[in-house]
């Protein structure tokens, strides 16, 4: 047997596969010692003079990575030409080649592939995928259905120095692959025609929104008007490479890695009185909205707007130097809403951390300065998770899912979280956790029931309840007139 | 610009501020630029008069009324510095002065505010920093000496 001889090429592949994949095979590799080669032997036989190759030593081989779905799209140029180019992203030192097109953020080195059917193109370009006509769908990554219902299995290789070094390829199908993860809990396609809108895109929005593509949701809003800083990347889900952009736009691509079907719509304008018109139309096409700011003026602003477009929205925060933190869901005219927080626990709703520079001023005086506070991405990300999964079931809601055994346990409009027993807070005193059955500790939610006011001057009946305690006949009143 | 709610809360703002006997100030309407303000003069204890002027914004009542002191302007604190220089002053609990230069007074700030607040009770805040002002000029301590940092109501 040589090298040229293609079972024992065969062989090789498949041994290595075995290998790479830490599962044991038919065949394994061998140096023999006598040829001074690798061999493929099969298992059980002993050659003479041979050193058994394992795992470890067979850790050096790249892999490389093309889009299933564009070789479909391009598969018409495929057949009418000798060979397609594409890019590819290559890491570590060539470790491994992915395509530019799987994802929106390519990496910094950038190699071209020509992609063959059978036919091998000379001069041998330094990546090379050939694509080899079988009959029948394998178990392989490395086989792709063409649009004819043709099948191939793909190959790959690196020249290097004049030698064709094999590479492992898969051809990637992206959402088969994302949805097997999902589904028997979230059905492949049940979330694809939900709409999400996210204002405010810290650590806790910013989080919320990659879990929410992870689910399968393909449909975002994004309104935040900050770039990412430096100070933000120790709890921000975007990386110090990304800083100056729009964290609209830093968390629009991490969806897109998560999920390249989504459709992200971004708006990097800030929440303001000015800007309802602008808003209004995005709360409407929104099945949940979901609210990350720590400004009160925002959160009542977005509040109104909920409620006059009966779109249900959750709110999150952490309080500060977060130390614990709130969710408050707001299901309009039938739940308490943010305005009916206010009023019934003020203390609770003013508890806020103070994350950016923007938050500290907006409360500081220039004779009293106010500071950043610290707070850890590890205390927000309860308060995320908790946000997320408030919003996913009201994303849920009307289609049947194992989660809705869920809802008994979602059932009450806010709920609390407690990462320490912070001095200063009501919470201080509170037991260890392991001492604890009944009273409060930290690491638990606590969903808390209280009243919606149904004089309420956001959801309630307001000027009709204040207008009869006072006497007043509303229909009567003039204002009058100034120049 | 203006919903029929927002509309009617003005009417109710109104009344409000001639039942509870505040009838030195009123909400006005503007029919040339259909906007809405509310003002009215303010007499101290000591028998002086200020004017306090409420320009209502868009957003109102979910967004914060600005209130200014429009009449004593320039308003000037003990030695004769202008307040307005100050800029955001804890010590004389104003906010961003008015670009006529006119005193921002302190009320709510915007991480307090809410729409179950009503003006009338913005104009009681004005009557106090008022005071407040009038124990300034008379003792040179801070404003701030007299008046706590407003706290949250509900």
């Amino acid at each position: 047997m040589t090298m040229n001889d293609p079972q024992q090429q065969q062989m090789i592949r498949d041994a290595m596969k075995a290998i790479a994949e830490r599962r044991p095979g038919r065949t394994k590799l061998v140096y023999d010692k006598t040829k001074k080669t690798i061999v493929a032997v099969a298992e059980g036989s002993e050659p003479p003079r041979a050193l058994n190759i394992t795992a470890d030593d067979a850790d050096m081989f790249g892999v490389i990575t093309l889009s299933g779905q564009w070789l479909r799209q391009e598969w018409h140029r495929l057949n009418g030409s000798a060979s397609i180019a594409a890019r590819f992203t290559s890491w570590d030192n060539g470790d491994a080649y992915t395509h530019y097109e799987l994802g929106p953020q390519g990496g910094p080195t950038i190699s071209e592939c020509t992609i063959a059917l059978e036919r091998a193109s000379e001069p041998a370009p330094r990546l090379r995928i050939v694509l080899t006509k079988v009959n029948a769908v394998g178990r392989a990554g490395n086989t792709f259905v063409a649009t004819d219902g043709s099948i191939f299995v793909a190959t790959a290789y690196e020249h290097q120095d004049g030698r064709d070094i094999p590479l492992d390829v898969t051809i990637a199908e992206v959402q088969p692959a994302l949805s097997a993860r999902r589904a028997g809990i979230l059905e492949t396609s049940v979330l694809s025609d939900r709409s999400a809108l996210f204002i405010g895109l810290g650590t806790g929005g910013g989080y919320a929104t990659i879990e929410l593509a992870k689910c399968g949701v393909r449909r975002f809003a994004l309104v935040d008007p900050d770039r990412l800083s430096v100070g933000n990347v120790v709890r921000h889900p975007g990386g110090i490479s990304q800083v100056g952009r729009l964290k609209v736009h830093v968390i629009r691509d991490l969806i897109l890695e998560k999920n390249p079907d989504a459709q992200v719509d971004v708006y990097p304008f800030a929440i303001a009185a000015e800007n309802m018109d602008a808003i209004r139309p995005l709360v409407r096409a929104a099945n949940v909205v979901i609210c990350g700011t720590d400004n009160r003026p925002s959160k009542l602003l977005i509040n109104q707007l909920c409620i006059e477009e009966n779109v249900v929205a959750v709110y999150g925060g952490a309080f500060r130097r977060a130390y614990g933190g709130q969710v408050l869901r707001v299901q309009p005219r039938v739940s308490p809403c943010q305005q009916c927080f206010v009023s019934a626990m003020p203390e609770q709703a003013a508890d806020v951390e103070i994350s950016s520079p923007d938050e500290a001023e907006a409360i500081a005086y220039s004779d009293r300065p106010v500071a950043v506070e610290p707070g850890l991405s590890l205390d927000v990300l309860p308060i995320a998770n908790f946000l997320t999964k408030l919003a996913l079931l009201e994303l849920l809601d009307g289609k049947p899912t194992s989660l809705d055994v869920l809802r008994r346990d979602y059932s009450a409009p806010w709920y609390l979280w407690l990462n320490r027993p912070e001095s200063g807070t009501p919470y201080s005193g509170m037991p260890p956790l392991s001492d604890s059955s009944d009273e409060m500790t930290i690491n638990r939610w606590y969903g808390v029931g209280f009243e919606r006011d149904t004089a309420c001057p956001a959801c309630g009946d307001f000027l009709n309840v204040t207008a009869a305690a006072h006497g007043i006949d509303l229909d009567s009143v003039v204002i009058p007139s100034k120049v | 610009m203006w919903t029929s709610t927002q509309r009617t809360r003005l009417a109710l703002e109104h009344q409000l501020l001639q039942v509870h006997e505040f009838t030195q100030f009123s909400v006005y309407h503007h029919a040339a630029g259909d906007t809405y303000s509310a003002s009215g003069y303010a007499s101290s204890n000591a028998g002086y008069k200020y004017h306090l002027y409420i320009p209502i914004p868009a957003g109102f009542p979910t967004q914060r009324p600005e209130m200014y002191v429009t009449e004593p302007n320039p308003l000037l604190m003990t030695g004769g510095v202008q307040i307005n220089s100050l800029g955001v002053s804890h010590r004389m609990h104003a906010l961003t002065p008015h670009a006529c230069g006119w005193v921002q007074i302190c009320h709510w700030r915007d991480n307090r505010w809410h729409s179950g607040i009503y003006l009338h009770q913005v104009f009681l805040k004005g009557l106090i920093w008022i005071e407040a002002y009038e124990q300034h000029i008379s003792t040179g301590r801070d404003l701030a000496d007299f008046v706590r940092t407003m706290a949250e109501t509900a």
